[in-house]
């Protein structure tokens, strides 16, 4: 195979001289403008192994009519398509170039596109997406379009075959803006990469709002608001590392191994587990703390971490072996379930089954928070939607209820009923349909009204409740949770156990 | 330079504790209040480092989603 690698090959001209030269050149002038920091070529190679990045097409021009019936050349058509090594795996790459065209997707950019996702589909491998584009060319009209089409198209092909990762490091505007919500992962650069379906000129001709380009589609918005992309990062060069980062935990496509890496020790000791999680079920810990405790290096790759804060999703490895986390958060919002966590964790359950990333799932949930402004935002249809996620995933499940787990949030929570593979439950576990002081004032109705004291019969039947009905030993004779095991107990069983799933023999 | 920063109930209860006055400082990630809501205690944390210059709920009110709780001088990035 001829590869070309623009930074060393082409821009150092060892290639050979003759009717390339003008090509050549123009590549080489490419201005690089404010406020960014890598060309769209230099941040490919800044992804692969020793930047060898090889470029395909590099010398596919397209071309703007001009007056007159004369054309200007648009060197590449403004985007570099190609493939590099990442941690030794084959990785296609598509870097949009903001100086052709203000990267705008032209007909023969979208056919490079579509070449490069057609490329790694065939031959099973990721696709990184470095968008930096105004959206569809304007004077070209349909075909504009028609090629912004065919690479949403791709997108959705690939999306069951390989992982897809989209950084936004300038805009992506219109429709260059589906494309990355089409995919599995979106980083964008704070301040920078800006993602809207319309552009805050056309949002004041259209509407007369005035708004700011980062309240309409800054990197804050779409982490913590919307929650279209997934990781906010500070520069370019973190953006990248991110990509890298992320790709470590991810097969090559479906059905391929997931990528082992020596075990290592958690960060923090298993006997420090104790003193985090507080006796009483009510007071609030930080359930970060509690996974620095289990997984190797004690470190989660976590994605949305700002959106729905009360459920914490990532990744993470456990003795060598990536693991998809997700995990109740009783620090923020005591750990709710709502309609917002529930998208959060069923795009992330998604994902894993896909791939046949094991997914953990962490349990200290209260509930779903009750009321009209929940249910009017649909929560019945994305509960559902989690349900569906974790019983319809092809990856191992293994779930560990550390606390409390009550009523329709137990279930959705990767309980056993939904195909949890194995579960366990710490010994302070309280398993219900729901908590010790709601399930008494409904059974013990009567009594309560008559008492002369109900706050005092209230708190000694809840005790009483939690005694006989919730202890995770009724559980564990219903065959529901496999073992009531010790928190400091739980990273060997848990790596016990994928290891019984064929995962993490070294 | 420091500029207003308010700090907001992220769901609806009561206000079970509150731990901090105005004038204190307090660092990134201190608790503030204590919410009661969903049978659990739910700490409201401090969004960034600085001073407290209000405090508007008092223990045992009932309060929203949203509702502004406390506000903060922070310094200006």
């Amino acid at each position: 195979m001829m590869t070309i690698n623009i930074e060393t090959d082409v821009l150092a001209g060892t290639l050979l001289e003759g009717p390339m030269q003008e090509r050549r050149d123009r590549l080489a002038a490419l201005p690089i403008k404010e406020p960014r920091d890598l060309s769209a070529r230099n941040r490919a190679v800044a992804l692969c192994d020793s930047g060898a990045f090889n470029e395909i097409m590099a010398m596919r021009n397209g071309y703007r009519s001009e007056a007159r019936g004369a054309t200007t050349p648009l060197p590449s058509d403004g985007v570099a398509i190609g493939w590099g090594l990442i941690h030794g795996r084959p990785t296609a790459i598509a870097s949009h170039d903001f100086a052709v065209a203000g990267g705008s997707i032209g007909s023969v950019f979208a056919d490079k596109v579509v070449r490069l996702q057609r490329f790694a589909i065939d031959n099973g491998m990721p696709i990184i997406y470095i968008n930096d584009s105004g959206g569809a060319r304007i004077h070209e009209g349909i075909e504009a379009l028609d090629g912004c089409g065919r690479i949403f198209a791709q997108n959705v092909r690939a999306k069951k075959r390989v992982p897809q990762i989209s950084v936004i490091m300038g805009p992506c505007a219109g429709a260059a803006a589906y494309s990355p919500a089409l995919t599995d992962w979106t980083i964008m650069v704070s301040g920078q990469g800006r993602l809207f379906l319309t552009g805050p000129e056309v949002v004041k001709a259209a509407t007369g709002e005035d708004v700011d380009p980062e309240d309409l589609g800054g990197a804050g918005l779409h982490t913590r608001d919307s929650g279209v992309a997934h990781l906010e990062v500070a520069d370019e060069r973190e953006a990248l590392r991110s990509v890298i980062g992320l790709l470590s935990f991810l097969p090559q496509q479906r059905g391929g191994e997931l990528p082992l890496q020596a075990p290592r020790e958690p960060e923090r000791s298993v006997q420090e587990l104790a003193d985090l999680i507080p006796a009483a079920s009510h007071v609030a810990f930080d359930v970060r703390h509690v996974l620095s405790c289990i997984v190797d290096g004690g470190t989660t790759f976590e994605l949305s971490a700002k959106f729905s804060p009360s459920v914490v999703t990532g990744f993470a490895r456990l003795n060598g072996v990536p693991i998809g986390i997700v995990a109740s958060q009783p620090r923020r919002r005591g750990g709710i379930l709502d309609a917002k966590a529930a998208q959060k964790v069923a795009r992330f359950v998604r994902f894993c089954g896909r791939f046949g990333v094991p997914i953990t799932t962490w349990v200290d949930v209260p509930g779903f928070i009750p009321g009209a402004v929940e249910e009017r935002r649909a929560v019945i249809t994305h509960g559902a939607d989690m349900l569906d996620a974790y019983a319809d995933a092809d990856a191992p499940r293994l779930t560990v209820i550390m606390r409390k787990a009550y009523g329709g949030a137990y279930i959705a929570m990767g309980s056993r009923s939904l195909g949890a593979d194995f579960t366990w439950a710490w010994p302070q576990s309280e398993i219900a349909v729901m908590g010790p002081e709601g399930a008494v004032g409904i059974l013990n109705r009567r009594e309560l009204a008559a008492a002369d004291d109900p706050r005092a019969v209230r708190t000694a039947l809840a005790a009483q409740y939690r005694a006989e009905v919730t202890h995770p030993f009724r559980a564990v004779d219903a065959g529901i949770v496999d073992d009531v095991i010790q928190p400091e107990q739980t990273r060997a069983a848990l790596t016990a156990a994928l290891q019984g799933l064929g995962l993490g023999l070294h | 330079m420091s500029k207003q920063q308010e700090v907001r109930a992220e769901l609806a209860g009561n206000v079970y504790k509150i731990l901090v006055s105005v004038g204190d400082e307090v660092n990134k990630g201190d608790q503030l209040i204590v919410l009661e809501s969903m049978k659990m205690e739910i700490p409201v944390i401090a969004p960034k480092a600085g001073t407290v210059t209000a405090v508007n709920t008092s223990a045992d009110s009932v309060i929203a989603e949203g509702d502004v709780l406390v506000v903060m001088e922070v310094p200006t990035d």
